[in-house]
C-alpha cells in the first residue's frame, strides 16, 4: 500500500509559538519510525498533534512529509486537513455514532466509487480482526477495543502519509492493550511512515516507541532514543520526566588523578560543606562543568548494584521499605551514613526474595553510568538540537 | 366545522414551514458552532418571540409594516405590496414568531454533537459542506424534527399575532385559532367545540408522534 518511490518520506517539525498556548520544538521522524511524545499533561502533546493534523495553525512553524510541505508560516502555506492525507486516532476515537463500523471506515475513503469503498473498507476491518457481523454494529455496540480497531482502520483507509495517535491506549482493559500493542507492532511493519504516539505512559512509550519526544509546558526538552534519555536526560526535569527517581544534587569537584574521570560531592540539603569526604564519588568527566558548579545528578536503576563484591564504591545501606508487587520488587535502600539519602531499586528474579524491611546490605554505584548535569539557575525552556 | 379556516391554518403551516426550515438549520448551527462577544443578544432577540406577548408582537409588526408606516407605504408605492390583512402579513407574523421554535432546539441539537466529530472527518477528507451532509444533520436529526412538529402545530393554534396583523376576514386570514373565538363570541358552543376538539386531537398526535419518532432515532445510535 505504500509506494517506496524515494527514502526520504520522513516527518520534520519546526514549531514556535507563544499564542493561544506555548508551543515550540523541533523533532523529525522517519518513514517506519515509531515516534513517542511523552509528558504530563497539559505539555502540549495533543496540540503538537492537532498541529501536525492540520486542525490547529501554529503562529509560526514549518511542517513537512515526504519532501511535501504542510504548513510552513513564513511562505503563508497552511495546507486544511483534508488535503494532508493524515490518519489520526483520537483518543476517545471520534467514531460517527450514526454510522456502522464499515461506514465508518468507507467515510475516509469518499473519493472512491461506493462498491469498491465498501470493500475496501471491509478489507481494513478485516485487517484490524473485526468480524463480519461487528462490522455491521454501530460504535455503541462495539467493546472499547473494538471501537479502537475500527478508528485505527478509518485512519489507515485515508492512506495516510503520516499516522498519529492520541492516547489511543488509554480507554481500553489491560488485556486489549496487549493485543492493539501486537497490532500496532504489526502495522508498523506493514506502512512504510512516520508514526507518532502520544502517551502518558513510559512504560508503554519505551515498549513500542523507537524514539522519545519528551514535552513540558508546551516545549520539547529533549529527544532521542528511550535508552539515550535514560542514560544522559539533558536536565532535572527530563529526569524527572522519564522517571528517574534517582536524582540527586552535588557539587562537582573537579578531575580526579585518572584522565577522563572527575570528583563529584554528593551533597544533601542537611549536609553541610566540607564535612563529607566519604560521600565522594568518582565518575565519568567531559570536561564540560567547572569546579564548584553545583549540578544534578542521576543513576539509572541499572546502575544500582547489590552486595559488596564488584567494581565501584561501597555504601552500607538499609532496606527502609520493600514492596512485593507480582513479579517485581520495589526496595528503598537508605544509607547508612546519611539516613537522608534514599536508593529506590527495582528488583525482578530469585534476588528480590531475600530483600525484606530492615536489612541491611551493601550497595554500589556504577560510576559509568552516573550522568551530571549542570544545575542551572533557570532551566533552559528549549532543547538545542 | 369552518374547513376554509381549516385549510388556510395548515397552508399557513406548511408555508411558514417551508421558508423557516433552512433559515432555522443555518441559524442554529451557526449559533451552536460560533463563539463572539455578543452572542447573548442574537440569542435575546431568537427568543424573545416566544416571551413577549403576542399582541405586543402583532402590534410592532402592524405599526412597521401597515400602510401607515414608511415601510408600508413605500411597499404599496413601489410595488403595490400590502403585507397587513392578508395572507402575506399572517405569513410575516407566523414566521417572526416561529423563530425561536425552530432555532432553539436546532441549536441544542447541533450543540450536542461532539465537536472532534467534525475534525475527525475533516481529517477524514470531508469537506465543509459533506461534514454537514454525512455527520451534523443526520446526528441533529431528530432535534430538528422536533423543531418542525413544533413549528407546525404552533403555527395551526397561534392566535394573537395572526389577529394583530390579519383580522378576521373569512377566507382569507381567519385561522382556526381565529374561527374558534368568532364562534364562541356568536355562542355557537357546538362548532367551536368541534373545532378546537380537532385542533386538539391533531396537535397532541403530531407532538407524540414526533417524540416517539425521535426516541427511536436516538435508541438505534
Amino acid at each position: 500500500m505504500s509506494d517506496r518511490r524515494d527514502g526520504s518520506r520522513a516527518l520534520r517539525v519546526e514549531i514556535d509559538q507563544q499564542e493561544p498556548m506555548p508551543l515550540r520544538g523541533r523533532f523529525e521522524c522517519a518513514a517506519g519510525e515509531l515516534l513517542a511524545l511523552v509528558g504530563p499533561s497539559g505539555a502540549g502533546k495533543t496540540s503538537m498533534l492537532r498541529v501536525l493534523a492540520g486542525l490547529m495553525r501554529p503562529q509560526r512553524g514549518r511542517i513537512e512529509v515526504g519532501g511535501q510541505v504542510w504548513c510552513d508560516s513564513e511562505q503563508c502555506i497552511f495546507l486544511p486537513p483534508q488535503r494532508r492525507h493524515v490518519g489520526l486516532v483520537f483518543q476517545n476515537y471520534a467514531l460517527m455514532p450514526h454510522l456502522s463500523a464499515a461506514d465508518n471506515v468507507a467515510l475516509a475513503m469518499l473519493h472512491l466509487p461506493t462498491v469498491e469503498r465498501d470493500a475496501q473498507a471491509r478489507r481494513w476491518l478485516e485487517h484490524v480482526h473485526l468480524s463480519g457481523e461487528q462490522q455491521q454494529r454501530r460504535p455503541g455496540a462495539l467493546s472499547g477495543g473494538q471501537q479502537q480497531r475500527v478508528a485505527v482502520a478509518r485512519a489507515l483507509a485515508r492512506e495516510p502519509k503520516l499516522l498519529l495517535l492520541d492516547e489511543p491506549f488509554s480507554a481500553v482493559d489491560q488485556m486489549s492493550r496487549q493485543g492493539l500493542y501486537r497490532l500496532l507492532a504489526q502495522l508498523r511493519s506493514d506502512l512504510d511512515i512516520p508514526i507518532l504516539l502520544v502517551t502518558h505512559d513510559l512504560n508503554e512509550a519505551r515498549l513500542l516507541a523507537d524514539r522519545l519526544v519528551v514535552m513540558d509546558a508546551g516545549a520539547v526538552l529533549q529527544e532521542g532514543p528511550p535508552a539515550h534519555i535514560h542514560r544522559a536526560p539533558r536536565n532535572a526535569r527530563v529526569a524527572d520526566l522519564v522517571g528517574m527517581h534517582n536524582r540527586f544534587q552535588g557539587v562537582w569537584v573537579g578531575p580526579s588523578g585518572r584522565a577522563g574521570w572527575g570528583l563529584l560531592k554528593w551533597v544533601t540539603a542537611a549536609s553541610g560543606a566540607g564535612d563529607d569526604e566519604d560521600m565522594l564519588l568518582e565518575v565519568r568527566d567531559k570536561g564540560k562543568i567547572k569546579p564548584g558548579q553545583p549540578v544534578n545528578w542521576v543513576v539509572p536503576g541499572d546502575g544500582i548494584l547489590l552486595g559488596a563484591e564488584g567494581s565501584g564504591q561501597a555504601l552500607d545501606a538499609r532496606v527502609s521499605d520493600a514492596r512485593h508487587l507480582g513479579e517485581i520488587t520495589l526496595a528503598t535502600l537508605t544509607l547508612e551514613r546519611n539516613p537522608q539519602i534514599s536508593l529506590r531499586i527495582t528488583l525482578a528474579g530469585p534476588q528480590r526474595q531475600r530483600i525484606a524491611n530492615g536489612d541491611r546490605l551493601a550497595v554500589r554505584l556504577d560510576s559509568a553510568l552516573v550522568h551530571v548535569m549542570p544545575l542551572h539557575p533557570r532551566p533552559p525552556q528549549v532543547a538545542e538540537q | 366545522m369552518d374547513w376554509p379556516a381549516f385549510s388556510l391554518s395548515i397552508e399557513l403551516a406548511v408555508v411558514t414551514l417551508l421558508v423557516l426550515l433552512p433559515f432555522g438549520v443555518l441559524a442554529g448551527r451557526w449559533l451552536a458552532r460560533t463563539r463572539f462577544s455578543g452572542k447573548a443578544w442574537i440569542e435575546a432577540f431568537v427568543v424573545l418571540p416566544l416571551v413577549l406577548p403576542p399582541t405586543v408582537l402583532g402590534y410592532y409588526l402592524l405599526v412597521s409594516l401597515g400602510t401607515g408606516s414608511p415601510l408600508g407605504r413605500w411597499l404599496l408605492d413601489s410595488f403595490d405590496v400590502r403585507l397587513t390583512f392578508n395572507f402575506a402579513g399572517l405569513l410575516i407574523a407566523s414566521l417572526v414568531f416561529n423563530i425561536p421554535f425552530i432555532v432553539q432546539p436546532v441549536q441544542r441539537a447541533f450543540e450536542a454533537i461532539p465537536e472532534n466529530l467534525a475534525e475527525a472527518a475533516s481529517v477524514c477528507g470531508l469537506s465543509g459542506w459533506q461534514t454537514f451532509w454525512r455527520v451534523e444533520l443526520p446526528l441533529a436529526w431528530p432535534g430538528i424534527l422536533s423543531a418542525m412538529v413544533l413549528t407546525f402545530v404552533h403555527t395551526l393554534g397561534e392566535f394573537g399575532v395572526v389577529l394583530m396583523m390579519g383580522g378576521s376576514i373569512p377566507g382569507e386570514t381567519r385561522t382556526v385559532a381565529i374561527a374558534i373565538y368568532d364562534r364562541v363570541q356568536s355562542f355557537d358552543l357546538a362548532g367551536a367545540d368541534r373545532m378546537a376538539l380537532l385542533l386538539l386531537v391533531l396537535s397532541l398526535g403530531a407532538v407524540a408522534a414526533s417524540f416517539f419518532a425521535s426516541a427511536r432515532l436516538v435508541a438505534r445510535r
